[in-house]
């Protein structure tokens, strides 16, 4: 039996040590697998991927990245294990140029690969190639999403995990991140999405994991939860169809 | 007015240049203002004193002046030491303090408290150890020589600016070329995300506390050469190294340096415009004229 790609145990999170904000969460992800964790405002959703990340401070339970745990391992150390995480805000260097974004990530691989993996990044994403010296502050936001998913794929990550990767995003703009996202998870990465864009979310994802008060509440595919109205008005604060929602 | 005081501007200014770029890096990414970073010239001062005198009595010859200078050889053997000896002292303080303010989440002001602390007692150890009467590297007398447009300057003040102009150029090559630079940067920035991206975090701040470091022991070392050395070196500078630091824009490594070099100059105007009494207060009307009116500085990036 294969094992997951990612996995937590009993996961418990959060800033403060007696304010759990992650309850206990057991969740398993299969290698190749396009998972989107939903829920309400504060679920904890975010928490639970800074947590995996080693943003946040796991309190007890444990991560693994496949076979290996990973739990107490530095947030620095965990890319190069095969972990990467791009946040919902301040997710690029905007004081720095794109090129510089991009070597300051190649530093956890070693010397003689990384100008072949930044260039091989230049061809995947070749709106950065095409400016590599601009400050990246200075990029759209469509953009600076683009330049955060190249940074995180310079390692070539078993688990890529984006929170609200859409947020700020104009329709169209997050239809080409989402295009972008389904490119990366069939190239065979393990794809980890916190969503509040359900609809989109839910028409790319295989599987939909829903997050309520820091605990797993459903879990199915996620061509079922997109027409479920007693999970949209449970779970997703609307009585419209998942299907329907913004 | 004499011109002679764009000399003694600019060999002043280098020195609160290269002091202000500790204080600058410091600032932009352990976000505090550190206010022992004065003693960490004082040490570096006495540091090289200590070591100096150690090798002129090992060997008489080491202390024979080298060419025009007014020092032989056992200086800058000392100083090479007194550079290292001087960053390991800013990685004990912070081992020893700072480090678990920050482990504990401590605010900011809880560490500008402290470093004033951390000041006041490598002061008092520095005049414990070795008295508050000035010190010299050398007895030699040194002669200025004319170096035209009606200025004079003696080899070692021309050294001195020498000396920080190179590590100037090599600390900006270092933050702009290197990937122990681009990490500084990075953590100035985001230090949460530099941690995501890679970056060995608490790597970057001990290299900043020994870079910082090592460059205010080089102004140290100067002020020493070029004035006196006393145990009050650094701290009688901490106002003009804050006031460049903040003129040049925090976190900008050139922008330390010219600031540097306008604080000089503008003190040294300043004695002949005012009167010398009035010298310590340009920093403070700097400092002030830049908080109101452009708050990041010269070359700094806005908020």
């Amino acid at each position: 039996m294969t094992a997951p790609a990612l996995e937590t145990r009993a996961l418990v999170a959060g800033y403060e040590p007696d304010l759990p904000i992650v309850r206990g969460v057991d969740l398993s992800v299969a290698p190749g697998e396009l998972l989107v964790l939903l829920g309400p405002n504060g679920a904890g959703k975010s928490t639970f991927v800074k947590a995996i990340a080693g943003v946040v401070p796991i309190h007890s339970g444990s991560v693994l990245l496949g076979e290996r745990e990973i739990t107490r391992v530095a947030s620095h150390r965990k890319i190069a294990e095969g972990l990467a995480f791009v946040p919902q805000t301040e997710n690029i260097f905007a004081t720095l140029t794109i090129h510089e974004n991009l070597q300051l990530a190649a530093v956890v691989l070693p010397k003689a690969q990384r100008s072949d993996r930044i260039a091989a990044l230049y061809r995947r994403f070749p709106d950065l190639a095409s400016k590599p010296s601009r400050l990246a502050g200075a990029l759209s936001g469509g953009q600076r999403q683009m330049l955060a998913v190249a940074r995180a794929l310079i390692v070539d990550p078993s688990v890529l995990i984006l929170d609200e990767p859409s947020a700020g995003l104009s329709p169209k703009i997050v239809g080409e991140v989402f295009s972008m996202l389904k490119e990366i998870n069939a190239g065979g990465v393990t794809v980890i999405l916190v969503e509040q864009n359900v609809k989109a979310a839910l028409a790319i994802a295989s599987r939909a994991v829903i997050l309520v008060e820091g605990q797993i509440r459903h879990e199915g595919e996620a061509s079922s939860l997109l027409g479920d109205p007693l999970i949209a008005k449970l779970y997703l604060g609307t009585t419209k169809q998942a299907s329907e929602a913004p | 007015m004499n011109p002679q005081f764009l000399m003694d501007g600019l060999v002043a200014g280098a020195m609160i240049g290269l002091g202000a770029i500790g204080v600058t890096l410091t600032y932009s990414i352990l976000r505090f203002a550190n206010f022992a970073h004065g003693e960490m010239l004082s040490w570096g001062a006495y540091l090289a004193l200590a070591v100096s005198g150690g090798l002129g009595l090992l060997s008489t010859s080491l202390t024979k002046p080298i060419g025009p200078f007014s020092f032989g050889w056992s200086l800058p053997l000392a100083a090479v030491v007194a550079i290292l000896l001087t960053g390991l002292l800013a990685l004990a303080v912070d081992a020893v303090l700072f480090g678990r303010l920050r482990a504990r989440g401590g605010a900011i002001i809880i560490l500008v408290m402290a470093s004033f602390g951390a000041s006041l007692a490598l002061r008092s150890l520095l005049e414990f150890i070795f008295t508050s009467k000035p010190a010299y590297y050398t007895k030699a007398l040194q002669i200025a020589v004319k170096i035209g447009g009606g200025l004079r300057a003696t080899p070692d003040q021309l050294l001195s600016l020498g000396l920080s102009l190179v590590a100037v150029v090599a600390i900006h090559l270092l933050m702009t070329r290197t990937d122990i630079g681009r990490s500084m940067r990075a953590v100035s920035e985001n230090p949460a995300l530099a941690g995501i991206a890679g970056v060995d975090v608490r790597r970057v701040i001990r290299v900043v506390w020994f870079v910082g470091a090592a460059l205010a022991c080089i102004a140290g070392i100067m002020t020493g050469l070029l004035v006196q050395i006393r145990p009050y070196l650094g701290h009688d500078l901490l106002l003009p190294l804050f006031a460049a630091a903040i003129l040049g824009g925090i976190g900008s490594v050139p922008g330390a340096m010219i600031a540097g070099l306008i604080v000089g100059l503008s003190e040294a105007a300043a004695v002949q415009i005012v009167g010398a009494e009035w010298r310590a207060a340009v920093s403070f009307v700097i400092l002030v004229a830049v908080l109101l009116l452009r708050p990041r500085g010269l070359f700094g990036r806005a908020a």
